[in-house]
Protein backbone atom coordinates (compact mmCIF):
# COMPACT_ATOMS: atom_id res chain seq x y z
CA UNK A 1 0.00 0.00 0.00
CA UNK A 2 1.07 3.56 -1.03
CA UNK A 3 0.07 6.53 0.44
CA UNK A 4 -0.17 10.32 -0.12
CA UNK A 5 -0.80 13.20 1.81
CA UNK A 6 -0.36 16.75 2.73
CA UNK A 7 -0.34 18.71 6.03
CA UNK A 8 -0.30 22.28 7.73
CA UNK A 9 2.49 23.04 10.06
CA UNK A 10 1.49 23.50 13.60
CA UNK A 11 3.97 24.79 16.13
CA UNK A 12 3.74 23.57 19.21
CA UNK A 13 7.17 22.32 20.22
CA UNK A 14 9.02 24.81 22.17
CA UNK A 15 12.80 23.31 21.34
CA UNK A 16 12.45 23.19 17.51
CA UNK A 17 11.00 26.51 17.35
CA UNK A 18 13.82 27.92 19.14
CA UNK A 19 16.64 25.64 17.23
CA UNK A 20 14.33 27.20 14.44
CA UNK A 21 15.04 30.92 15.39
CA UNK A 22 18.95 30.68 16.38
CA UNK A 23 19.03 28.79 12.81
CA UNK A 24 18.14 32.14 11.17
CA UNK A 25 20.24 34.23 13.17
CA UNK A 26 18.46 35.35 16.00
CA UNK A 27 19.19 35.48 19.53
CA UNK A 28 15.94 34.17 20.99
CA UNK A 29 14.35 34.80 24.59
CA UNK A 30 12.19 32.24 26.45
CA UNK A 31 9.78 32.77 28.65
CA UNK A 32 8.06 29.88 30.24
CA UNK A 33 5.50 32.59 32.06
CA UNK A 34 5.51 35.16 29.52
CA UNK A 35 7.73 38.54 29.19
CA UNK A 36 5.83 41.63 27.95
CA UNK A 37 6.95 42.77 24.38
CA UNK A 38 8.10 46.38 23.52
CA UNK A 39 5.80 48.04 20.35
CA UNK A 40 6.57 50.73 18.13
CA UNK A 41 3.98 52.99 19.95
CA UNK A 42 3.90 53.20 23.16
CA UNK A 43 -0.07 53.94 23.81
CA UNK A 44 -0.42 50.39 21.72
CA UNK A 45 -2.10 47.34 24.02
CA UNK A 46 0.46 45.57 25.83
CA UNK A 47 0.90 42.08 24.37
CA UNK A 48 2.79 39.64 26.10
CA UNK A 49 5.15 36.33 24.62
CA UNK A 50 6.52 32.72 25.94
CA UNK A 51 9.49 33.42 23.03
CA UNK A 52 10.93 36.82 22.21
CA UNK A 53 13.23 38.34 19.41
CA UNK A 54 13.55 41.88 20.73
CA UNK A 55 13.49 44.65 17.64
CA UNK A 56 17.40 45.78 17.83
CA UNK A 57 18.44 42.53 15.85
CA UNK A 58 15.21 42.62 13.53
CA UNK A 59 16.25 45.07 10.61
CA UNK A 60 13.16 47.06 9.67
CA UNK A 61 10.59 46.12 12.62
CA UNK A 62 8.44 48.66 14.49
CA UNK A 63 8.13 46.04 17.50
CA UNK A 64 9.37 42.62 19.34
CA UNK A 65 8.61 39.56 17.48
CA UNK A 66 7.02 36.76 19.57
CA UNK A 67 5.01 33.69 19.68
CA UNK A 68 2.51 32.97 22.38
CA UNK A 69 1.38 30.17 23.72
CA UNK A 70 -2.42 29.21 23.08
CA UNK A 71 -4.64 27.27 25.50
CA UNK A 72 -4.56 24.57 22.32
CA UNK A 73 -1.01 24.42 22.61
CA UNK A 74 0.19 25.65 19.76
CA UNK A 75 2.84 28.83 19.42
CA UNK A 76 1.14 31.77 17.46
CA UNK A 77 2.72 34.74 16.12
CA UNK A 78 2.67 37.53 17.99
CA UNK A 79 3.61 40.70 15.76
CA UNK A 80 3.05 44.36 15.01
CA UNK A 81 0.40 44.52 12.29
CA UNK A 82 3.04 47.12 10.52
CA UNK A 83 6.02 44.40 10.79
CA UNK A 84 3.96 42.16 8.09
CA UNK A 85 5.30 44.79 5.62
CA UNK A 86 8.83 45.38 7.11
CA UNK A 87 9.16 41.84 6.21
CA UNK A 88 7.90 39.79 8.87
CA UNK A 89 4.81 38.02 7.60
CA UNK A 90 3.35 35.26 6.16
CA UNK A 91 6.51 34.49 3.96
CA UNK A 92 8.85 35.11 7.08
CA UNK A 93 6.58 32.94 9.04
CA UNK A 94 6.47 30.42 6.27
CA UNK A 95 10.73 29.91 6.84
CA UNK A 96 10.19 30.11 10.20
CA UNK A 97 7.75 27.12 9.83
CA UNK A 98 9.70 25.02 7.42
CA UNK A 99 12.73 25.20 9.43
CA UNK A 100 10.52 23.73 12.45
CA UNK A 101 9.77 21.16 10.77
CA UNK A 102 12.31 19.79 9.28
CA UNK A 103 13.95 19.82 12.76
CA UNK A 104 11.33 18.46 14.51
CA UNK A 105 10.84 15.73 11.61
CA UNK A 106 14.68 14.63 11.83
CA UNK A 107 14.38 14.31 15.73
CA UNK A 108 11.16 12.06 15.55
CA UNK A 109 12.67 10.11 12.79
CA UNK A 110 15.67 9.48 15.15
CA UNK A 111 13.83 8.52 17.87
CA UNK A 112 11.73 5.92 15.98
CA UNK A 113 14.45 4.57 13.90
CA UNK A 114 13.90 5.32 10.84
CA UNK A 115 16.67 6.09 8.13
CA UNK A 116 17.73 9.19 6.90
CA UNK A 117 18.36 8.44 3.35
CA UNK A 118 18.65 11.64 1.30
CA UNK A 119 18.13 15.54 1.84
CA UNK A 120 17.93 17.88 -0.94
CA UNK A 121 17.06 21.70 -1.50
CA UNK A 122 14.63 22.28 -4.04
CA UNK A 123 14.39 25.44 -6.25
CA UNK A 124 10.77 26.29 -7.41
CA UNK A 125 9.03 29.07 -8.87
CA UNK A 126 7.27 28.90 -5.60
CA UNK A 127 10.29 29.05 -3.25
CA UNK A 128 12.80 26.84 -1.46
CA UNK A 129 11.48 23.32 -0.83
CA UNK A 130 13.16 20.64 1.90
CA UNK A 131 12.76 17.14 0.51
CA UNK A 132 14.01 14.38 3.31
CA UNK A 133 13.78 10.83 2.07
CA UNK A 134 14.09 7.71 4.79
CA UNK A 135 13.71 4.28 4.77
CA UNK A 136 12.65 1.66 7.39
CA UNK A 137 14.84 0.03 9.54
CA UNK A 138 14.95 -3.92 8.56
CA UNK B 1 10.49 -7.05 -2.07
CA UNK B 2 10.47 -2.88 -2.52
CA UNK B 3 12.00 -1.15 0.10
CA UNK B 4 9.94 1.02 2.30
CA UNK B 5 10.27 4.90 1.47
CA UNK B 6 8.86 7.69 3.45
CA UNK B 7 9.54 10.87 1.59
CA UNK B 8 8.77 14.27 3.38
CA UNK B 9 8.60 17.95 1.25
CA UNK B 10 8.05 20.96 3.36
CA UNK B 11 7.66 24.04 1.40
CA UNK B 12 8.06 27.59 2.49
CA UNK B 13 4.42 28.17 3.42
CA UNK B 14 4.60 26.20 6.51
CA UNK B 15 2.94 22.86 4.17
CA UNK B 16 4.43 19.46 4.07
CA UNK B 17 3.57 16.43 1.00
CA UNK B 18 4.07 13.34 2.53
CA UNK B 19 4.54 10.24 -0.07
CA UNK B 20 4.66 6.59 1.35
CA UNK B 21 5.87 3.49 -0.39
CA UNK B 22 6.13 -0.28 -0.33
CA UNK B 23 4.39 -0.02 3.07
CA UNK B 24 1.61 -3.27 4.05
CA UNK B 25 -1.34 -2.55 5.75
CA UNK B 26 -1.26 -0.61 9.32
CA UNK B 27 1.97 0.16 9.13
CA UNK B 28 1.77 2.40 6.43
CA UNK B 29 -0.97 4.37 8.75
CA UNK B 30 1.80 4.03 11.41
CA UNK B 31 4.49 5.62 9.24
CA UNK B 32 2.09 8.72 8.35
CA UNK B 33 0.95 9.34 12.26
CA UNK B 34 4.77 9.35 12.67
CA UNK B 35 5.50 11.88 10.13
CA UNK B 36 2.51 13.88 10.59
CA UNK B 37 3.49 14.34 14.12
CA UNK B 38 0.57 17.42 15.28
CA UNK B 39 0.23 18.78 12.25
CA UNK B 40 -3.25 19.19 10.65
CA UNK B 41 -4.47 16.92 7.71
CA UNK B 42 -5.65 18.85 4.65
CA UNK B 43 -5.80 15.59 2.33
CA UNK B 44 -4.71 12.12 2.75
CA UNK B 45 -5.03 8.77 -0.21
CA UNK B 46 -4.12 5.81 -1.12
CA UNK B 47 -2.20 5.80 -4.30
CA UNK B 48 -3.25 3.47 -7.17
CA UNK B 49 0.66 2.98 -8.16
CA UNK B 50 0.05 -0.52 -6.41
CA UNK B 51 -3.19 -1.70 -8.47
CA UNK B 52 -1.84 -0.42 -11.66
CA UNK B 53 1.57 -2.07 -11.41
CA UNK B 54 -0.43 -5.29 -10.45
CA UNK B 55 -2.59 -5.14 -13.47
CA UNK B 56 0.59 -4.34 -15.48
CA UNK B 57 2.40 -6.98 -15.10
CA UNK B 58 -0.59 -9.23 -15.41
CA UNK B 59 -1.20 -8.00 -18.70
CA UNK B 60 2.29 -8.54 -19.81
CA UNK B 61 2.44 -12.21 -18.97
CA UNK B 62 -1.44 -12.79 -21.00
CA UNK B 63 0.72 -10.97 -23.94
Amino acid sequence: MSKYGITITEVREEKFLVEALKEMGYEVEVHPDGAQLNSYYSEQERKTANIILRRAQLRGAYGDIGFARQPDGRLTLIADELDAYAGYGSKWLGRVQQLYKEKQTLAMARAKGYILKKREVIQTSEGQQVRLQFAVRR
Amino acid sequence: MQEKTITITIDEQGNSTLDLNGFAGSECNKAFEDFRGSDAVKLERKKTVYFTSQSNAQEQIRR
